[in-house]
């Protein structure tokens, strides 16, 4: 299977990028790894009559620490986030979520920027993002942006981006070494995309109290959403088991999946449950030692 | 695939029944609305620019306005075709005078064929969710710019 024929362009600077843009407004595309946009445009599914490859943009990649955030650029391959000790280090739930993302040849291409526009709901980088309160800076002909999750993913592979942006970095508050973390997943074999995706977050104060729960779930709606009411029943209290099955419950009840081909909406939510409880309990397993 | 829900409004019924038999209103407020033009009351011709993720494409299409009762009730008929496929879908709109305020809601079915129908009814169906949910913010636009 090929593609259609399209114009290719290959800027070297992120402003070069957003004047083609500003050029060719929504009959462009941008092509980083390309691990979900060459399946598409083969199977012509997408036909966007210009492509505008980042990969030569040299000033995208990278990862750094500014203070108490890690500084990700959009073209950072996914293998680079997992084998980064700066991530492993100061952000290990995002290292342990890439590792699930389809099979290592694809991490090696997939990127970060990538991930986050495709806006895939069961994908896993978007899923954790959405559990780490990052911020994602875009850029247009009009300026910059930094946009929070929730206005930045809006539905099913749609996203707040407009047609000449950008994205160009992801901004992650860096985990207190304090915190209990984890990321799990169901799915039909493994390095396939999500039946439910779950990142949990425990931040820990004095004696055992979780002062604040983040659970965020991927798969069961048309964006990565968090278990707010489950957060909450967690957040002020010593954690026990029977606590974690509760949120388990809480977070699943709050869900309202479709069924698809994969699975029914009663095993999405069902799974949901099973999921966040086990993800709670291997994060609340990492700082239990450290008590 | 079926399409349902509602939508809150702060004004009567009378004047949320004009407002969405409105082809001004309308075309401003559909997303993705290139060009609308009412040929004969209550049919209108569409031209629809939609991209999801990287299928984008432009879509011609008719929408008619059925059985109106007004200011409670009307059907919904749109049809659209374009490179990435086809669109079909029906609807029932019914509006109810609550107070000071009227609910709209809406309950259709809802056909996609063609390379577009590729990425999947249940995200289709979550992508037309977000559209509805678009269309009555920039109702309420309207609606404000008006009042």
């Amino acid at each position: 299977m090929k593609p259609g024929a399209f114009e290719y362009f290959a800027p070297s600077t992120v402003a070069e990028a957003i004047n083609l843009l500003d050029r060719y407004g929504d009959e462009a595309k941008i092509i980083a790894g390309g691990q979900s946009l060459v399946p598409m445009m083969n199977f012509r599914l997408a036909r966007p009559e210009v492509l505008i490859d980042i990969n030569r943009i040299k000033e995208l990649d990278y990862i750094r620490e500014k203070g108490d955030e890690l500084l990700i650029g959009a073209l950072t391959r996914e293998r680079d986030l997992e084998s980064s000790p700066l991530v492993q280090e100061r952000c290990p739930i995002l290292a342990k979520a890439v590792s699930f993302i389809g099979h290592f040849p694809i991490r090696t291409r997939g990127t970060i920027g990538g991930s986050l526009v495709h806006a895939d709901p069961s994908a896993e980088i978007p899923t954790a993002i959405l559990g780490l309160d990052a911020r994602m800076k875009v850029v247009g002909p009009s300026g910059e942006r930094t946009l929070e999750p929730e206005e930045f993913f809006l539905s099913y592979l749609t996203t707040s981006l407009e047609p000449s942006e950008i994205l160009v970095e992801v901004k992650i508050p860096a985990l207190p070494k304090k915190a209990g973390w984890s990321f799990v997943e169901l799915s039909r074999r493994q390095g396939d995309f999500a039946i439910v995706g779950v990142a949990s977050v425990l931040f820990m104060g004095q004696g055992g109290v979780c002062k604040e729960a983040r659970i965020s779930l991927g798969g069961i709606a048309s964006t990565p959403i968090r278990a707010g009411e489950a957060e909450e029943l967690l957040a002020g209290q010593i954690l026990n088991e029977a606590l974690i099955e509760k949120a388990g419950q809480k977070a699943a009840e709050a869900t309202d999946p479709d069924s698809d081909y994969h699975a029914s909406a009663e095993y999405r939510r069902d799974m949901a449950r099973v999921f966040v409880q086990r993800g709670l309990k291997e994060a609340w397993n990492r700082v239990k030692g450290g008590q | 695939m079926k399409i349902e829900g509602k939508h809150k409004f702060q004004a009567s019924q009378k004047q949320i029944w004009d407002l969405f038999m409105d082809q001004r209103h309308l075309e401003k407020a559909l997303p993705g609305c290139e060009k609308m033009e009412e040929r004969e009351p209550g049919k209108y011709d569409v031209l629809l620019k939609i991209g999801i993720a990287a299928v984008k494409g432009t879509y011609r299409g008719k929408m008619e306005v059925v059985d109106p009762e007004p200011p409670k009730r009307y059907r919904l008929i749109g049809e659209g075709s374009g490179s990435p496929g086809f669109v079909k879908g029906e609807a029932v709109i019914e509006l109810s005078q609550q107070d000071q305020d009227t609910i709209v809601s809406y309950q259709g079915e809802m056909q996609v064929g063609g390379l577009i129908a590729g990425i999947g009814q249940r995200m289709i169906g979550g992508i037309a969710r977000m559209m509805v949910g678009q269309f009555f913010k920039k109702m309420e636009k309207e609606l404000k710019s008006q009042q």
